[in-house]
């Protein structure tokens, strides 16, 4: 068995290389290069995912599957024309390529952002829920399309399984992501008077979830959360962070002007998702690939702590962690 | 010692750090008033499936309720001298709670669902369906997720019940809790939604007449444009309120009654046409009626005193 995985220099894609049987050949690509400290178990090859080197790649290798993991995440890092440009026109191409090249199995990790905050949103959205988030955020336009890019592919092309999952908040000592600096920096804007409920989901978690959905090669959109739900003031607390409340009328413009100023790391975008619950309900995933969360969210919100940059060392009790 | 439950009072009002809110209720349980008698036990025996963050699946946190409690108790026993009736007869497993709706603030689920919790057997959450704007009212927004209420959406009360919770609703909505003062005890008309989920789970359904609370905030009038300027559903003016300010907030301490009826088993199809999904809510509706009326009949005239059973 063949493997492409994109994003291979993130956490989670070397979470998964690791976790991998060694019998796998795996095959890594990422725009950035691969990190130095931590041997990626496989070809490692640098290119953007809509460059020519992606074709070479799958017409050197035949994949039997492919795990579309390299989705720019870091609003802060990136201009959203260049999200747009990685994700959406990089997931294009890649699922074409996929098409024209045969691949039996493709699983996409989108993201529960896409549901979008809002304050008609039922407590727990399903599958089906309508996917508002580029109504009110242009800024995860690129997250939306990307979904949709994906789901629709799942549906014309039947003979390629394809399995996209939607996690909730990733954290995880690895991870890089706008929550997890959030988390990390110590000090987290806080709405006067809301304090809503979030869901997390950690790194080694989202790896059991990936390595399931190769497995068992079942087609489908599927939630995947960890525990259960947390409120953010206590996941603050948890985390080891201060809160600073911001009133909410003067939130909107304030926070912008904080995030020029100070680099927090609080996208404004993301108010909406302090303010209202966006909480997604993991049932299916659950049932349908016997997933079950093994890192309590307490423990791996307490285990944030600095990034581990580059770090990561092939973690032996993968399955017993806890 | 009252002068130091009020100062308290106000300073719970005004705080905002939950760990300074600890601290006070803290204190204020040293006061026997606000002991609340078995809620360790109660709580425990409520049944959730907690996480290790100590929330249930829909964001319910007993431990806030904890906090909270005394406040409660305090409300339920002693300003609104709540007395219950038929609360013996509720059956075993989920329900789904139909309320009448009124007095422009939800007292009335706050009442009904502190009797199920204080006085039902076993204890249980009821959980309340809100309007689509309360997510929007800060604090007591994630208040209410946090004992149990959530916003009333058909996705969420089936959820509920498939996972045999008790649910409160109120198939009034605003027209109830908005109407005027004059128009008090008399039902509004009903949707028909939670007939639907009842089918369609196979829920009992339990009339609660809440006796009481609809004098406590005696609406003369409708205020709608101030009402829309601030994306309210309502704004009610009433003798006191706005003109005494803030003390004008204060309801008035009726006497409340929560009365259950019998429950009613309704079978059929949930996607019957909606004549006769009508016809089965009118039943629920009369029921209703006629419990409020018997409530009030053995209220008799004075609105702050009154018999209960």
């Amino acid at each position: 068995m063949k493997i492409l995985i994109t994003g291979a220099s993130g956490a989670i894609a070397r979470l998964v290389a690791s976790a991998i049987s060694p019998k796998t050949e795996l095959v890594g690509v990422d725009p950035r290069p691969a990190p130095s400290t931590s041997h990626f178990p496989g070809e490692f090859v640098v290119a953007d995912y809509h460059s020519r080197k992606l074709d070479e790649v799958f017409k050197h290798h035949r994949f039997d599957a492919v795990l579309h993991l390299g989705r720019i995440r870091e609003s802060q890092r990136y201009s959203p024309q260049y999200r747009f440009q990685m994700n959406v026109i990089g997931t294009q191409k890649l699922l074409e390529l996929c098409r024209s090249n045969a691949v039996k199995n493709l699983i996409v990790l989108s993201t529960y952002h896409v549901y979008g905050a809002h304050k008609h949103n039922p407590l727990l959205l399903t599958e089906d829920s309508p996917l508002r988030a580029s109504q009110s955020f242009p800024e995860l336009a690129d997250a939306v399309e990307l979904d949709h890019a994906a789901t629709t592919f799942m549906w014309k092309q039947r003979e390629v399984r394809t399995t996209i999952l939607r996690p909730v908040n990733i954290i995880g000592k690895h991870v890089r992501n706008t929550i997890c600096s959030l988390l990390r920096s110590g000090i987290c804007p806080k709405i006067v008077g809301f304090d809503p409920l979030l869901q997390f989901m950690d790194e080694k978690d989202v790896a059991r979830a990936l390595i399931l959905a190769l497995e068992n090669e079942i087609p489908g959109v599927f939630n995947v959360a960890g525990e259960g739900v947390i409120a953010y003031s206590h996941a603050i607390r948890h985390a080891q962070a201060m809160a600073i409340p911001i009133p909410p009328i003067v939130s909107a413009g304030f926070v912008r002007l904080l995030d020029d100023v100070s680099k927090l790391g609080f996208p404004p975008y993301l108010m909406d998702y302090f303010k209202y619950p966006t909480i997604v309900c993991d049932d299916t995933f659950r049932k349908a690939f016997g997933y079950q969360p093994k890192v309590k969210t307490v423990q791996s919100l307490r285990n944030l702590g600095p990034l581990t940059e580059r770090k990561l060392v092939p973690d032996t009790s993968f399955d017993e962690s806890v | 010692m009252s002068d130091t439950v009020f100062g308290m009072l106000k300073r719970l009002l005004m705080e905002t750090d939950l760990e300074k809110v600890k601290a006070i209720l803290q204190k204020m349980e040293g006061f026997e008033l606000i002991k609340v008698p078995g809620l360790d036990d109660r709580i425990a025996r409520l049944n959730l499936d907690l996480n290790s963050a100590g929330f249930d699946r829909w964001g319910m946190h007993p431990e806030t309720l904890r906090k909270f409690a005394p406040i409660l108790y305090l409300l339920y026993k002693k300003y609104f001298r709540v007395e219950t009736s038929g609360i013996e007869k509720l059956p075993p497993g989920r329900a789904l709670f139909v309320g009448n709706h009124g007095g422009q603030v939800p007292l009335d689920a706050m009442m009904a669902g502190l009797s199920l919790f204080l006085e039902g057997e076993p204890p249980r959450v009821a959980r309340a369906m809100v309007e689509r704007w309360v997510p929007t009212v800060p604090f007591v927004s994630s208040l209410f997720t946090r004992i149990g209420a959530m916003v009333g959406d058909p996705v969420n009360c089936r959820e509920l019940l498939m996972h045999d919770q008790s649910v409160l609703v109120f198939p009034e909505g605003v027209r109830g809790s908005g109407k005027l003062f004059k128009d008090r005890y008399q039902l509004q008309r009903f949707g028909t939604g939670f007939m639907r989920l009842a089918l369609e789970t196979k829920t009992p359904i339990v009339p609660v007449a809440i006796i009481g609370t609809e004098e406590t905030y005696p609406s003369v009038f409708n205020f709608e444009a101030l009402a829309k300027l601030i994306g309210a559903p309502y704004f009610p003016v009433t003798p006191f309120f706005p003109l005494l300010g803030p003390l004008g907030l204060l309801p008035l301490p009726a006497k409340v009654t929560v009365r259950f009826g019998d429950p009613i088993s309704f079978e059929g199809d949930a996607n019957e046409p909606e004549e006769l999904i009508r016809d089965k809510v009118q039943m629920v509706k009369d029921a209703l009626q006629a419990e409020i009326n018997t409530g009030l009949e053995k209220r008799g005239e004075n609105v702050f005193s009154g018999a209960a059973k």
